[in-house]
């Protein structure tokens, strides 16, 4: 017990929030497509993609916010493979997904070569420093948690409360959600589907990008080859275990968070780390089953929309 | 119609971009799989016989998937070959493995060449290795950090491998005294008052559970009252979870993280330029690997591939190969602490004459480092 009280710092909270910040705009992105109906498996990629365009504008320009915003342009650009391919020539939103992913890891690797002409990892480059809020910093526990962070992070409060707003409360959120839910009758009213499924996809692949930059701007100062670490299939689990909605996602990243970042103060415990690892998809499981209430996808996700 | 159409389209599509992803991760031509590494040198076409000339030796290696430029195992290796040829004057050649499968054809085809000696780098080219070991008898083989086991994981010697390991314990050994002995010194920047010392390991492996093991036992034969906070990570390739798990030390108080973490260790040098502490690193000196970080790598843990390389070169050079197991550690140079660089000026006499004792002590035998955490109570 004592043990306990030493770990549960404001520090343990702060490093949650810091592993939560890029699986929560993920799957903040991934939530929005799937709202529109398409599924997307290529998150994994996007982040890839955004860590490594963010560190090479940062590298040739020295600017790591010029990084920020080409991670989050490139990914936009990106999901527009996805958007192409499920939307307009109807394939298997899977495996496009799937084909983004293992590209996006070649390509990296490749350019990585190239580019750099090291393998593995690139040099270090201009990263985002923290910014510490004035006054609120200093509230006990909450400054040390919230206020303390990197721009990207504070970025991400905002993201979550303005998409969750925007889902659920405006017109072009409630178009979305039609979109994803029965398509048919969303077209008959004159809702242009595939715009509203283009807009869907390419948000969430400058999300996935904004969460790449994150990673290796605000963390790494560098790229890693495959430095995306499977983030973006456990943003697919929180996206679930948000049951399809912003707030609900961030929890589910928070919560996941929480658990890795328990864990790398637990050594004395001797608490297994694929254990810890394995906590996300349990979770979603149980969720899925419906022991935490109703979780049901968008009704149209996955099927292509034939206009006839 | 037109849906089939696009379905055709569709799956064209697909290919093109699956191919193109492929071919980006591996599939190079062929010709593009050797490359010439010798580049001061008129590549010398060894097809022709000269028969009054006694046949030259010939030496090669055939890397893993990290290729060459990991600044790791594989420029390691390649050093070593470099240094044969500088000093040996050995024909040299390597293969770079795009992909897993790639290791046994590679392997093959350097001993169709008719190389003498073939390294194979990595744990995992071990079965590789014994398969075409077997098919090339007359063929010397170096596998590093391979050691060979048959079905049921017993370990088993092949006449023509030497299995080229290494005593990481001894260097660990080192840099658990020379941390539990700089922890102590709070009068430096970025050195607390708390006896608190980290280490960031890959996955529980032998190999970095020999470094581990060192690690412990050689800080507490310095600091018997040390806490030493020891994380696995259980990836070599997630520098943001290495960030978070030296946080979580250094939080606890640790000033020195030692990692050996492969790519997972990036981030533990990241945490210690946020916090202001210190890391030590693994296998290469990384104060000139990872220049950007030398300011917070107070040394490393390294293991000289190069010079293993060399010496198995030079032993089939000098007919005193030898197949099985070969432990590489501080009696012949297999292992070894970095320089200080930058950091020579803070780091105490005291510190370096303890360091040179405990040298002195397990050369000679009279300190034998655990291979095992497990066996340190």
């Amino acid at each position: 017990m004592e043990q306990l009280k030493e770990i549960l710092t404001p520090a343990l909270f702060a490093g949650m929030i810091r592993i939560a910040t890029p699986l929560a705009l993920t799957a903040i992105g991934g939530t929005i497509c799937e709202r529109s109906g398409i599924v997307n498996i290529a998150l994994e990629g996007l982040i890839l993609i955004g860590a490594f365009i963010s560190v090479v504008v940062s590298y040739f320009t020295g600017s790591a916010w010029l990084g920020v915003l080409g991670a989050i342009i490139v990914g936009a650009l990106f999901s527009l493979i996805l958007a192409y391919f499920s939307i307009n020539l109807r394939a298997d939103q899977v495996v496009v997904g799937t084909a983004i992913n293992i590209f996006a890891l070649g390509a990296t690797g490749f350019l990585t070569d190239f580019i750099f002409k090291e393998a593995g990892a690139t040099p270090g480059v201009a990263g985002l420093n923290p910014i510490k809020i004035p006054i609120l910093c200093n509230i006990p526990w909450i400054g040390e948690i919230f206020f303390q962070q990197k721009p990207i992070i504070y970025l991400t409060f905002f993201i979550v409360a303005i998409s969750q707003f925007i889902l659920f409360k405006t017109q072009i959120g409630l178009r979305i959600r039609a979109v994803g839910e029965h398509p048919r009758a969303a077209d008959t009213v004159g809702i242009n589907i595939y715009k509203i499924r283009y807009l869907a996809v390419t948000i969430s692949g400058a999300l996935g990008g904004l969460a790449g930059a994150q990673l290796a701007l605000e963390e790494i100062r560098r790229f890693v080859e495959y430095m995306s670490g499977g983030r973006g299939f456990i943003a697919l689990a929180a996206n679930v275990f948000g049951k399809w909605t912003p707030i609900g996602s961030w929890l589910g990243s928070l919560l996941f968070g929480f658990a890795q970042a328990l864990e790398l103060r637990l050594g004395i415990f001797k608490i297994p780390p694929e254990f810890v690892k394995m906590i996300p998809y349990a979770l979603t499981i149980i969720v899925l089953a419906g022991a935490m209430g109703r979780a049901t996808a968008p009704a149209a996700i996955g099927k292509p929309y034939v206009k006839d | 119609m037109n849906f089939l159409k696009k379905t055709i389209f569709t799956i064209l599509t697909l290919s093109i971009i699956a191919s193109l992803s492929l071919t980006l991760i591996g599939c190079p031509p062929a010709e593009e799989a050797v490359e010439e590494p010798t580049p001061t040198e008129e590549p010398t076409p060894t097809e022709e016989p000269t028969p009054t000339e006694e046949v030259e030796f010939k030496a090669a290696m055939a890397t893993d998937v990290g290729k060459l430029g990991d600044k790791s195992f594989n420029d390691g290796v390649y050093a070593g070959l470099e240094k044969a040829e500088a000093e040996l004057g050995v024909e040299i050649d390597v293969v770079i493995s795009e992909q897993q499968t790639d290791y046994v054809p590679n392997l093959t085809k350097l001993a169709e060449d008719g190389n003498n000696v073939v390294f194979a780098v990595g744990f995992m080219m071990g079965d590789s290795i014994k398969e075409v070991a077997e098919k090339f008898p007359d063929t010397y083989f170096g596998g590093i950090d391979i050691s060979l086991a048959d079905a049921d994981f017993n370990p088993i010697d092949v006449p023509n491998i030497r299995e080229i390991l290494f005593r990481e314990q001894e260097v660990g050994y080192l840099a658990g005294v020379f941390a539990g002995m700089m922890t102590k010194e709070d009068s430096i920047d970025g050195i607390n008052a708390d006896n608190v010392i980290g280490m960031v390991g890959g996955m529980k492996i032998p190999p970095v559970d020999r470094f581990i093991a060192g690690y412990i036992a050689g800080a507490k034969s310095v600091n018997p009252d040390i806490q030493i906070e020891i994380i696995y990570t259980e990836t070599f390739t997630d520098p943001a979870i290495g960030k978070e798990a030296a946080i979580a030390q250094y939080e606890a108080g640790a000033d020195i993280v030692f990692q050996v973490a492969g790519l997972t260790g990036v981030g533990v040098f990241e945490a210690a330029v946020d916090k202001g502490n210190y890391a030590i690193g693994v296998d290469v000196d990384q104060s000139i690997s990872s220049p950007d970080n030398a300011p917070v790598i107070l040394t490393s843990a390294e293991k000289f591939l190069t010079q293993a390389t060399f010496l198995t070169i030079k032993d089939a050079l000098e007919g005193n190969f030898t197949g099985g197991d070969t432990a590489y550690g501080l009696e012949n140079d297999g292992v070894g602490l970095s320089p200080f660089h930058e950091h020579e000026d803070i780091v105490p006499q005291e510190i370096k004459d303890a360091i040179e004792k405990a040298k002195q002590d397990i050369i000679t035998g009279t300190v034998v480092p655990p291979e095992t955490p497990e066996e340190i109570e």
